[in-house]
Protein backbone atom coordinates (compact mmCIF):
# COMPACT_ATOMS: atom_id res chain seq x y z
CA UNK A 1 0.00 0.00 0.00
CA UNK A 2 1.25 3.46 -0.86
CA UNK A 3 1.93 5.88 1.95
CA UNK A 4 -1.19 7.22 3.64
CA UNK A 5 -0.88 10.83 4.76
CA UNK A 6 -2.84 11.33 7.97
CA UNK A 7 -4.02 14.84 8.80
CA UNK A 8 -5.79 15.50 12.13
CA UNK A 9 -7.70 18.74 12.64
CA UNK A 10 -8.51 20.01 16.15
CA UNK A 11 -11.33 22.49 16.65
CA UNK A 12 -13.67 23.72 19.40
CA UNK A 13 -17.10 22.14 19.79
CA UNK A 14 -20.08 24.00 18.26
CA UNK A 15 -18.22 27.27 17.62
CA UNK A 16 -15.80 25.72 15.15
CA UNK A 17 -17.37 22.36 14.45
CA UNK A 18 -18.45 23.29 10.91
CA UNK A 19 -15.18 25.06 10.09
CA UNK A 20 -13.13 22.09 11.26
CA UNK A 21 -15.29 19.73 9.24
CA UNK A 22 -14.93 22.00 6.21
CA UNK A 23 -11.14 21.71 6.43
CA UNK A 24 -11.24 17.91 6.11
CA UNK A 25 -13.98 17.87 3.48
CA UNK A 26 -12.25 20.46 1.30
CA UNK A 27 -9.01 18.53 1.52
CA UNK A 28 -10.65 15.20 0.72
CA UNK A 29 -12.62 16.61 -2.22
CA UNK A 30 -9.57 18.41 -3.63
CA UNK A 31 -7.49 15.24 -3.33
CA UNK A 32 -10.14 13.23 -5.14
CA UNK A 33 -10.27 15.87 -7.88
CA UNK A 34 -6.51 15.36 -8.28
CA UNK A 35 -7.07 11.64 -8.71
CA UNK A 36 -5.93 10.69 -5.20
CA UNK A 37 -7.77 8.53 -2.74
CA UNK A 38 -9.14 10.22 0.34
CA UNK A 39 -11.11 9.51 3.49
CA UNK A 40 -12.59 12.10 5.85
CA UNK A 41 -14.30 11.55 9.19
CA UNK A 42 -15.35 13.83 11.99
CA UNK A 43 -16.48 13.76 15.57
CA UNK A 44 -16.02 10.10 16.38
CA UNK A 45 -15.44 9.71 20.15
CA UNK A 46 -15.70 13.49 20.70
CA UNK A 47 -18.49 15.81 21.86
CA UNK A 48 -19.13 18.32 19.06
CA UNK A 49 -22.36 19.58 20.59
CA UNK A 50 -20.70 20.95 23.71
CA UNK A 51 -19.46 24.50 23.36
CA UNK A 52 -15.66 24.84 23.33
CA UNK A 53 -14.93 21.17 24.00
CA UNK A 54 -12.05 19.97 21.81
CA UNK A 55 -13.11 17.92 18.80
CA UNK A 56 -11.09 16.12 16.15
CA UNK A 57 -11.62 15.75 12.45
CA UNK A 58 -9.57 13.38 10.33
CA UNK A 59 -8.55 13.22 6.69
CA UNK A 60 -6.31 10.72 4.93
CA UNK A 61 -4.82 11.00 1.48
CA UNK A 62 -3.04 8.40 -0.59
CA UNK A 63 -2.07 7.67 -4.18
CA UNK A 64 -3.60 4.23 -3.88
CA UNK A 65 -6.76 2.89 -2.35
CA UNK A 66 -6.77 3.25 1.43
CA UNK A 67 -7.44 -0.13 2.94
CA UNK A 68 -7.77 0.59 6.66
CA UNK A 69 -11.48 1.26 6.51
CA UNK A 70 -13.61 1.65 9.61
CA UNK A 71 -10.74 3.02 11.66
CA UNK A 72 -11.77 6.57 12.33
CA UNK A 73 -8.96 8.00 14.41
CA UNK A 74 -5.56 8.90 12.99
CA UNK A 75 -3.14 7.12 15.27
CA UNK A 76 -0.01 8.56 13.68
CA UNK A 77 -0.87 12.00 12.32
CA UNK A 78 1.77 13.39 9.99
CA UNK A 79 0.10 16.80 9.92
CA UNK A 80 -1.83 18.35 12.82
CA UNK A 81 -3.99 21.44 12.23
CA UNK A 82 -5.20 23.53 15.19
CA UNK A 83 -8.22 25.76 14.50
CA UNK A 84 -8.02 27.52 17.89
CA UNK A 85 -4.60 28.06 19.43
CA UNK A 86 -5.50 27.54 23.13
CA UNK A 87 -6.06 23.87 22.32
CA UNK A 88 -2.27 23.32 22.39
CA UNK A 89 -2.33 24.09 26.13
CA UNK A 90 -5.06 21.62 26.95
CA UNK A 91 -4.27 18.61 24.79
CA UNK A 92 -1.18 16.69 23.76
CA UNK A 93 -1.87 17.56 20.13
CA UNK A 94 1.26 15.81 18.82
CA UNK A 95 0.35 12.48 20.42
CA UNK A 96 1.19 9.62 18.07
CA UNK A 97 3.16 11.82 15.68
CA UNK A 98 6.39 10.33 14.42
CA UNK A 99 9.48 12.59 14.35
CA UNK A 100 9.43 14.91 11.35
CA UNK A 101 5.79 15.97 11.53
CA UNK A 102 4.06 19.25 10.76
CA UNK A 103 1.92 21.49 12.99
CA UNK A 104 -0.20 24.33 11.63
CA UNK A 105 -1.99 26.69 14.04
CA UNK A 106 -4.65 29.34 13.47
CA UNK A 107 -3.32 32.18 15.63
CA UNK A 108 -2.07 35.75 15.52
CA UNK A 109 0.66 34.87 18.02
CA UNK A 110 4.25 34.17 17.06
CA UNK A 111 5.63 30.74 16.24
CA UNK A 112 8.05 31.07 19.18
CA UNK A 113 5.17 31.76 21.58
CA UNK A 114 3.45 28.61 20.35
CA UNK A 115 6.62 26.51 20.68
CA UNK A 116 6.82 27.47 24.37
CA UNK A 117 3.47 25.74 24.93
CA UNK A 118 4.50 22.48 23.23
CA UNK A 119 6.35 20.05 25.51
CA UNK A 120 7.15 17.67 22.63
CA UNK A 121 7.99 20.19 19.89
CA UNK A 122 11.11 18.15 19.09
CA UNK A 123 8.85 15.86 17.03
CA UNK A 124 8.28 18.64 14.54
CA UNK A 125 10.13 19.27 11.30
CA UNK A 126 7.82 22.18 10.46
CA UNK A 127 5.58 24.54 12.40
CA UNK A 128 3.41 27.22 10.80
CA UNK A 129 0.90 29.84 11.88
CA UNK A 130 -1.87 31.53 9.94
CA UNK A 131 -4.19 34.22 11.29
CA UNK A 132 -7.35 32.83 9.73
CA UNK A 133 -9.68 34.81 11.99
CA UNK A 134 -8.09 38.09 10.88
CA UNK A 135 -8.25 37.06 7.22
CA UNK A 136 -11.96 36.22 7.07
CA UNK A 137 -13.54 37.18 10.40
CA UNK A 138 -16.21 34.55 9.67
CA UNK A 139 -16.97 31.41 11.61
CA UNK A 140 -19.86 29.40 10.26
CA UNK A 141 -21.69 27.87 13.23
CA UNK A 142 -23.78 25.06 11.82
CA UNK A 143 -24.15 21.30 12.10
CA UNK A 144 -24.80 20.99 8.38
CA UNK A 145 -22.86 18.13 6.89
CA UNK A 146 -22.15 16.42 10.19
CA UNK A 147 -22.59 12.68 10.80
CA UNK A 148 -22.79 12.03 7.08
CA UNK A 149 -25.66 14.49 6.57
CA UNK A 150 -26.01 16.67 3.50
CA UNK A 151 -24.16 19.97 3.71
CA UNK A 152 -26.63 22.68 2.76
CA UNK A 153 -24.54 25.68 3.73
CA UNK A 154 -21.61 25.26 1.37
CA UNK A 155 -18.03 24.61 2.38
CA UNK A 156 -15.11 26.93 3.01
CA UNK A 157 -16.99 30.13 3.77
CA UNK A 158 -15.17 31.05 6.96
CA UNK A 159 -11.83 30.37 8.64
CA UNK A 160 -11.61 26.96 6.95
CA UNK A 161 -10.67 28.73 3.68
CA UNK A 162 -7.43 30.40 4.88
CA UNK A 163 -6.61 27.33 6.95
CA UNK A 164 -6.76 24.95 3.96
CA UNK A 165 -4.74 27.46 1.91
CA UNK A 166 -2.08 27.45 4.62
CA UNK A 167 -2.07 23.66 4.93
CA UNK A 168 -1.71 23.28 1.14
CA UNK A 169 1.27 25.63 1.09
CA UNK A 170 3.03 24.11 4.10
CA UNK A 171 2.53 20.44 3.24
CA UNK A 172 2.44 20.53 -0.54
CA UNK A 173 -0.09 17.67 -0.39
CA UNK A 174 -2.72 19.53 -2.45
CA UNK A 175 -2.54 22.11 -5.23
CA UNK A 176 -3.95 25.56 -4.56
CA UNK A 177 -5.84 25.39 -7.87
CA UNK A 178 -7.73 22.28 -6.74
CA UNK A 179 -8.78 24.02 -3.53
CA UNK A 180 -9.98 27.06 -5.47
CA UNK A 181 -12.56 24.89 -7.27
CA UNK A 182 -14.06 23.79 -3.96
CA UNK A 183 -13.90 26.58 -1.35
CA UNK A 184 -16.56 29.29 -1.31
CA UNK A 185 -14.14 32.00 -0.21
CA UNK A 186 -11.35 31.69 -2.79
CA UNK A 187 -9.63 34.96 -1.87
CA UNK A 188 -9.55 33.95 1.82
CA UNK A 189 -7.98 30.64 0.81
CA UNK A 190 -5.36 32.44 -1.29
CA UNK A 191 -4.54 34.84 1.53
CA UNK A 192 -4.03 31.89 3.87
CA UNK A 193 -1.74 30.33 1.25
CA UNK A 194 0.27 33.52 0.87
CA UNK A 195 0.30 34.77 4.45
CA UNK A 196 1.13 31.60 6.37
CA UNK A 197 4.34 31.91 8.43
CA UNK A 198 6.52 28.82 8.31
CA UNK A 199 9.51 27.64 10.36
CA UNK A 200 11.50 24.52 9.48
CA UNK A 201 13.77 22.71 11.90
CA UNK A 202 16.96 20.92 11.03
CA UNK A 203 16.57 17.20 11.70
CA UNK A 204 17.75 16.27 15.18
CA UNK A 205 21.02 14.33 15.50
CA UNK A 206 19.16 11.22 16.65
CA UNK A 207 17.07 11.26 13.47
CA UNK A 208 20.11 11.60 11.21
CA UNK A 209 21.73 8.62 12.93
CA UNK A 210 18.47 6.69 12.56
CA UNK A 211 18.21 7.56 8.86
CA UNK A 212 21.82 6.51 8.26
CA UNK A 213 21.22 3.21 10.04
CA UNK A 214 18.06 2.71 8.00
CA UNK A 215 19.85 3.21 4.69
CA UNK A 216 22.59 0.77 5.76
CA UNK A 217 20.15 -2.02 6.49
CA UNK A 218 18.43 -1.44 3.16
CA UNK A 219 21.70 -1.55 1.18
CA UNK B 1 -42.12 5.15 57.39
CA UNK B 2 -39.82 7.79 55.90
CA UNK B 3 -41.03 10.68 53.77
CA UNK B 4 -39.39 9.13 50.68
CA UNK B 5 -41.29 5.89 51.11
CA UNK B 6 -44.58 7.77 51.36
CA UNK B 7 -43.76 9.64 48.15
CA UNK B 8 -42.99 6.36 46.42
CA UNK B 9 -46.30 4.92 47.56
CA UNK B 10 -48.15 7.75 45.83
CA UNK B 11 -46.72 6.74 42.45
CA UNK B 12 -48.80 4.66 40.02
CA UNK B 13 -47.57 1.11 39.85
CA UNK B 14 -46.09 1.13 43.37
CA UNK B 15 -45.87 -2.35 44.75
CA UNK B 16 -46.48 -4.09 41.41
CA UNK B 17 -42.82 -5.09 41.16
CA UNK B 18 -41.36 -7.15 43.92
CA UNK B 19 -38.02 -5.46 44.66
CA UNK B 20 -35.83 -7.18 47.24
CA UNK B 21 -35.26 -4.98 50.29
CA UNK B 22 -31.51 -4.69 49.70
CA UNK B 23 -32.06 -3.44 46.14
CA UNK B 24 -34.38 -0.59 47.02
CA UNK B 25 -32.94 2.82 46.24
CA UNK B 26 -34.33 5.92 47.97
CA UNK B 27 -35.57 8.84 45.91
CA UNK B 28 -32.86 11.36 45.03
CA UNK B 29 -29.16 10.86 45.41
CA UNK B 30 -26.14 12.73 46.62
CA UNK B 31 -23.28 13.24 44.20
CA UNK B 32 -20.01 14.91 45.15
CA UNK B 33 -19.53 18.49 43.90
CA UNK B 34 -17.21 18.67 40.88
CA UNK B 35 -14.48 20.68 42.58
CA UNK B 36 -11.63 18.63 43.91
CA UNK B 37 -13.55 15.40 44.02
CA UNK B 38 -14.25 14.34 40.45
CA UNK B 39 -10.76 14.05 39.07
CA UNK B 40 -12.07 13.01 35.65
CA UNK B 41 -14.14 16.16 35.29
CA UNK B 42 -11.28 18.57 34.76
CA UNK B 43 -12.65 20.95 32.17
CA UNK B 44 -9.88 23.55 32.10
CA UNK B 45 -9.02 22.70 28.51
CA UNK B 46 -12.39 24.01 27.34
CA UNK B 47 -11.11 27.45 28.25
CA UNK B 48 -10.18 30.12 25.70
CA UNK B 49 -10.33 32.90 28.28
CA UNK B 50 -10.06 32.80 32.07
CA UNK B 51 -11.70 35.09 34.65
CA UNK B 52 -9.20 37.38 36.37
CA UNK B 53 -10.16 39.23 39.53
CA UNK B 54 -9.06 42.72 40.56
CA UNK B 55 -8.64 42.41 44.33
CA UNK B 56 -8.87 46.20 44.81
CA UNK B 57 -12.22 46.51 43.05
CA UNK B 58 -13.84 43.31 44.33
CA UNK B 59 -16.34 43.95 47.13
CA UNK B 60 -16.72 40.26 48.12
CA UNK B 61 -20.38 40.35 47.14
CA UNK B 62 -19.96 36.64 46.29
CA UNK B 63 -22.14 36.73 43.17
CA UNK B 64 -19.36 34.95 41.25
CA UNK B 65 -19.25 32.26 43.94
CA UNK B 66 -22.99 31.72 43.63
CA UNK B 67 -23.11 31.86 39.84
CA UNK B 68 -20.30 29.50 38.85
CA UNK B 69 -21.85 26.25 37.60
CA UNK B 70 -18.72 24.34 38.58
CA UNK B 71 -18.14 25.91 41.99
CA UNK B 72 -14.77 27.27 40.93
CA UNK B 73 -14.84 30.26 43.28
CA UNK B 74 -14.13 29.12 46.82
CA UNK B 75 -14.73 31.67 49.56
CA UNK B 76 -12.21 31.56 52.40
CA UNK B 77 -13.99 33.15 55.32
CA UNK B 78 -10.91 33.34 57.58
CA UNK B 79 -9.07 35.79 55.34
CA UNK B 80 -12.05 37.10 53.32
CA UNK B 81 -10.63 35.97 49.97
CA UNK B 82 -11.97 34.15 46.95
CA UNK B 83 -9.83 31.41 45.48
CA UNK B 84 -10.20 30.39 41.83
CA UNK B 85 -10.01 26.67 41.10
CA UNK B 86 -8.49 26.77 37.64
CA UNK B 87 -8.35 23.03 36.90
CA UNK B 88 -12.14 22.92 36.75
CA UNK B 89 -12.98 26.36 35.31
CA UNK B 90 -14.24 25.94 31.75
CA UNK B 91 -14.13 29.65 30.90
CA UNK B 92 -17.90 30.03 30.48
CA UNK B 93 -17.73 33.61 31.85
CA UNK B 94 -20.99 33.35 33.76
CA UNK B 95 -19.17 34.71 36.84
CA UNK B 96 -18.02 37.72 34.83
CA UNK B 97 -21.54 38.40 33.58
CA UNK B 98 -22.88 38.24 37.16
CA UNK B 99 -20.17 40.34 38.80
CA UNK B 100 -21.67 43.44 40.37
CA UNK B 101 -18.64 45.73 40.11
CA UNK B 102 -17.44 47.11 36.81
CA UNK B 103 -13.99 45.71 36.06
CA UNK B 104 -13.68 43.56 39.19
CA UNK B 105 -13.81 40.37 37.15
CA UNK B 106 -12.59 40.38 33.52
CA UNK B 107 -11.82 37.80 30.84
CA UNK B 108 -8.15 37.40 29.89
CA UNK B 109 -6.92 35.25 26.97
CA UNK B 110 -5.75 31.89 28.28
CA UNK B 111 -2.70 32.08 25.98
CA UNK B 112 -1.39 34.99 28.08
CA UNK B 113 -0.65 32.52 30.87
CA UNK B 114 2.00 29.84 30.70
CA UNK B 115 0.31 27.12 32.74
CA UNK B 116 -2.98 26.65 34.53
CA UNK B 117 -4.62 24.19 32.14
CA UNK B 118 -4.67 20.46 32.80
CA UNK B 119 -3.34 18.91 29.60
CA UNK B 120 -5.42 15.87 28.73
CA UNK B 121 -4.34 12.91 26.61
CA UNK B 122 -7.60 12.82 24.70
CA UNK B 123 -10.54 15.18 24.18
CA UNK B 124 -12.78 15.52 27.18
S1 LIG C 1 -15.68 31.19 33.88
FE1 LIG C 1 -17.45 29.83 34.33
S2 LIG C 1 -16.48 27.95 35.14
FE2 LIG C 1 -14.93 29.58 35.24
S3 LIG C 1 -15.09 30.44 37.29
FE3 LIG C 1 -16.40 31.70 35.95
S4 LIG C 1 -18.43 30.80 36.07
FE4 LIG C 1 -16.98 29.29 36.90
S1 LIG D 1 -18.95 39.03 41.77
FE1 LIG D 1 -17.31 40.49 41.39
S2 LIG D 1 -17.34 41.90 43.13
FE2 LIG D 1 -18.58 40.15 43.69
S3 LIG D 1 -17.15 38.81 44.80
FE3 LIG D 1 -17.11 38.15 42.65
S4 LIG D 1 -15.42 39.31 41.74
FE4 LIG D 1 -15.93 40.30 43.69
Amino acid sequence: MAKVHEITVWARGVLQDKEGRDVINIFAKAAQAEGKHAQAFDNYEDLPDRVLVTVRKYVRLSDEEITHKYVYTNDKPEVVVICEATIVKGIDVLRGMEPGGTLIINTNRSIDDMLKLLPNANLLATIATVDADAITGVRTVDFSGSEGGVDTTGIGKGIAAPIVGAVAKVTGLIKKESLAKIVSDVSGMERGYNEVKIKHFKPAVAELVGAAAGSKTKR
Amino acid sequence: MSKEDNMAKALPGYGTIDVPKDRVVPFGAVTPAPVGTQKLFQTSNWRVVRPVKDEEKCTRCLQCYLACPDACWVYKEEDDTLEWVGDFCKGCQVCIAQCTVDGALVAAPELDFEGGVVRLEKPF
